[in-house]
């Protein structure tokens, strides 16, 4: 499932949300230009649901069967939902022991390979402005003091 | 929400200017707001949205009721 949220990076094609009405206009365009098969529901327009789960433009989540949080990362990467879901439904599964599985957590740095030349592409899509900013944000980020 | 928005509502959260954003620091903020959020067992919060297309509520917990829900967030980029 997809929650469409506001736009990362607004431009002159595709602007900031100033409407739910624009809001589900611009999900639409997503669906058809991403070719999005999963059900995509549109959080509103304060972003709700997307400030109760954290605000970062590409995250995913997984809820586990009644309700509990049992993964959430910062960005999106499909093999490592996957590889998560698996032993996380392995676990569920019952034991050879018996035993009852006890719940830990992790925090883990994860590593990914951005496609520069496609979101460049995305941004442009989004409009020129979308990628100017950008270019200036990159900047900005440059000259911010390591913590 | 337009230009007596308060700095929390519709209009700050729907940023025009991705630069003017992270010059204010609005990415630090989000970033710190990720991990302020629910953490592993914790308790999922549970709201209901609209789908696209049909435009039927759907209600959060009735989908993980019975499975694991996986949630992906976004947008054009």
């Amino acid at each position: 499932m997809f929650i469409y949220t506001r736009e990362a990076h607004p431009g002159e094609n595709v602007p900031c949300h100033d409407s739910f009405e624009r809001k589900l206009t611009c999900a639409k365009l997503l669906r058809e230009e991403a070719g999005i098969g999963r059900d995509i529901l549109v959080d509103d327009l304060d972003g709700t649901v997307h400030r109760a789960y954290g605000l970062m433009p590409n995250m995913t989540w997984v809820i586990g069967r009644g309700g509990r949080v049992a993964y959430k990362a910062d960005w999106t990467s499909a093999a490592n939902v996957e590889a998560f879901l698996e032993r996380f439904l392995a676990a569920r599964a019952e034991h050879p022991s018996r035993a009852t599985p006890v719940m830990y957590e992790t925090q883990q740095a994860e590593f990914r390979y951005p496609d520069r030349k496609r979101f460049a592409e995305h941004l442009l899509r989004n409009g020129p402005r979308a990628a100017a900013e950008f270019e200036r944000a990159q900047q900005l980020w440059a000259r911010r003091p390591t913590p | 929400m337009g230009e007596a928005d308060d700095g929390n509502g519709a209009a700050a959260y729907n940023y025009a200017h991705f630069d003017v954003y992270v010059a204010a620091g609005g990415d630090v903020a989000d970033e710190a707001a990720f991990w302020a959020s629910p953490r592993a067992g914790q308790r999922a919060p549970d709201f209901t949205l609209p789908r696209l297309g049909d435009g039927a509520d759907v209600t959060l917990s009735d989908l993980w009721r019975s499975k694991p829900l996986v949630m992906e967030f976004g947008s054009f980029t």
